[in-house]
């Protein structure tokens, strides 16, 4: 079953580094394409940190490993995140190969086909390691999360049978964000 | 039976009865009313207040990922699917600086009425608050804002069964208040009665029936008691007046009417005939020498000459006819009117032969004596007692003259 969660966009533009503040503004903002940055990379940093926040490793990771397979388009706002109990994500930029992932507790899998995708997320099945998917809108990596960009907007799609074998628990609560997953 | 009208600014018993039994029932009632409304809207209020803590509490259990997301139609999605309940007037999710992610009103709250906004605030001036936290940071707080619709509805119909309560009650006040009359004032009204009849009719004889109270019974029975002595004296009372007025008309030695009576019953006679037009006799008698049989034998034989005589008279006259004495040795005879003058004769022929029979004197010898009589006929010798007394009279002069000239026949044997 996929879940779809919406995140209004322009809700994380503000956010800048400072993690978990809440928004900085209220009412709707437009994206507005920032002199050399990318308009979704500090959404889907926002988004990565709180998926890395609702979910639980069988025993707790400090740091959080986060690996960035392959070339990412949104994740130059990576660098630095902390979850709320203050422990530190650490990114580290890996090639996109099974063997690059040792190690890893997170992987977000960049501009990578979904056949080579589905190899990486093949190779962490059941090892206890969170995988997020950039460029795999139908889920055919089988990435726990899919990143989905719309115009303005990030969400996300779960994919449940991926959680289920992920040996991760993550929050049944995040499920319930997905739009009409009630 | 009539009686005087009761005093108009007196209350009946009833009336009275009926008054307290309302004062006490609304006492009641209302004090009832008031403290089940007041503790039931206390209690209720209570609840009201758990229960908005937990709704604010699993508002931010609900909304807290979706605030770490940053995702604000997961917010309103979570208030709605655990805030937006009865009984809450309005959800707010705020961040740590206050600024408000999410909110949800009542629909209706729009349409709330002033009295409904006036007892929100006054219901619940501060909402109930619940901290979004996300490990040890607090990352927003939900607030929660009561809705007093369930409380105001509880009131209204709290009042409107106290009211439908009041009328009930009032109506069985008053049934109340007649069956109490009819089992208290019924005892009263017989008493009332009796004492009413005993007052104008003399009824002695009523007794207060036994009721079902038993103050009122004691007092029916110390009545009916009163009563009895009462009428064994006015027993008493009407016996000896009777007795007293026998005396007063008749001759006590020999029971005989005497003169009071005799011109009594002479005038009732005359009156009679006036209006009949019947003629009647009026007889009267002296005993022959009485006086010498007094002075000879004493006054004992003397009286028992006059009893002997009254004796006859009294045997000798019919039903119809009266005979008196008038004092010492006179006697007088009023007789029933008659058509034949015939009958004058014989009453007298009955008397001259009863006066044969001697009679005893208390010495034990027997004696005898005669009487000389006169008649006076109504109308014809008299209309007037006077006239008629003075006829009689004459006419007996004239045949005792008439007797005495032809020899004494009458004799004492003593």
């Amino acid at each position: 079953m996929i879940r779809v969660a919406a995140i209004i966009f322009a809700a994380g533009l503000g956010l800048g580094a400072a993690p978990l503040k809440a928004a900085a503004a209220d009412g709707p903002l437009v994206l507005v394409a920032g002199g050399g940055g990318d308009a979704y990379a500090p959404a889907v940093a926002r988004m990565v940190q709180s998926m890395i926040e609702y979910t639980r490793w069988p025993a707790v990771r400090n740091p959080v490993e986060l690996c960035v397979a392959g070339p990412a388009q949104h994740a130059a706002r990576l660098d630095g995140l902390r979850l709320s109990d203050g422990r530190a994500i650490t990114r580290r930029a890996v090639p996109a190969s099974p063997a690059a992932l040792a190690g890893c507790d997170a992987v977000y899998i960049g501009q990578v086909p979904p056949p080579q995708a589905r190899q990486l997320t093949d190779a962490v099945r059941g090892r206890g390691v969170l995988t997020i998917a950039e460029a795999d809108p139908d889920g055919r990596g089988q990435a726990m999360f899919a990143l989905l960009f719309q115009p303005g907007a990030v969400s996300f799609r779960l994919n449940i049978d991926a959680v289920s074998r992920s040996g991760l628990r993550v929050d049944p609560r995040v499920l319930r964000l997905a739009q009409g997953g009630g | 039976m009539l009686r005087a009208p009761p005093n108009q600014a007196l209350p009946t018993l009833r009336q009275l009865l009926a008054r307290v039994h309302l004062r006490l029932i609304l006492f009641a009632v209302v004090l009832a009313a008031l403290s089940l409304l007041v503790s039931g809207m206390i209690v209720i209020r209570n609840y009201a207040a758990r229960n908005l803590e937990l709704i604010a509490h699993t508002v931010a259990y609900t909304v807290e990922p979706a605030v770490v997301f940053d995702d604000r139609q997961a917010i309103s999605d979570g208030i709605l699917s655990v805030g937006a309940v009865r009984g809450v007037d309005c959800v707010e999710v705020r961040d740590p600086a206050g600024r408000v992610l999410a909110n949800w009103k009542h629909p209706h709250a729009d349409l709330h009425s002033r009295i409904e906004d006036w007892a929100n605030r006054q219901i619940w001036p501060r909402p109930a608050v619940a901290p979004i936290r996300r490990n040890d940071t607090m990352i927003g707080r939900v607030e929660v804002y009561g809705n007093s619709e369930g409380i105001l509805r509880y009131a209204l119909s709290g009042l409107i069964i106290a009211l439908s309560c009041l009328g009930l009650t009032v109506i069985a006040t008053r049934i109340l208040a007649r069956r109490l009359q009819q089992d208290v004032i019924r005892p009263l009204d017989h008493v009332a009665e009796v004492a009413h009849a005993v007052r104008s009719d003399r009824a002695f004889e009523k007794r207060v029936p036994s009721s079902g109270i038993a103050e009122i019974d004691r007092f029916g029975r110390d009545f009916n008691a009163l009563l009895a002595e009462l009428q064994g004296w006015h027993a008493g009372l009407t016996s000896e007046n009777a007795e007293l007025a026998r005396r007063a008309t008749h001759d006590p030695l020999t029971g005989l009417g005497n003169r009071v009576l005799f011109e009594q019953t002479l005038a009732d006679a005359i009156g009679d005939s006036v209006r009949s037009g019947q003629s009647f006799a009026l007889l009267y008698f002296d005993i022959d020498l009485f006086k010498q049989v007094n002075d000879r034998h004493g006054h004992e034989c003397g009286d028992a000459a006059l009893i002997a005589v009254a004796d006859r008279l009294r045997q000798s006259i019919r039903q119809a006819d009266h005979a008196f004495r008038l004092g010492g040795d006179e006697f007088a005879v009023v007789l029933a009117p008659f058509s034949d003058r015939a009958c004058v004769q014989q009453v007298l022929d009955r008397i001259d032969r009863a006066m044969a029979r001697p009679w005893r004197l208390p010495t034990g010898a027997a004696a005898s004596s005669t009487l000389s009589a006169g008649v006076a006929v109504y109308p014809d010798d008299g209309i007037s007692p006077q006239d008629l007394l003075r006829r009689a009279d004459a006419d007996m002069y004239e045949h005792k003259k008439a007797r005495l000239a032809a020899g004494p026949r009458g004799k004492n044997h003593a």
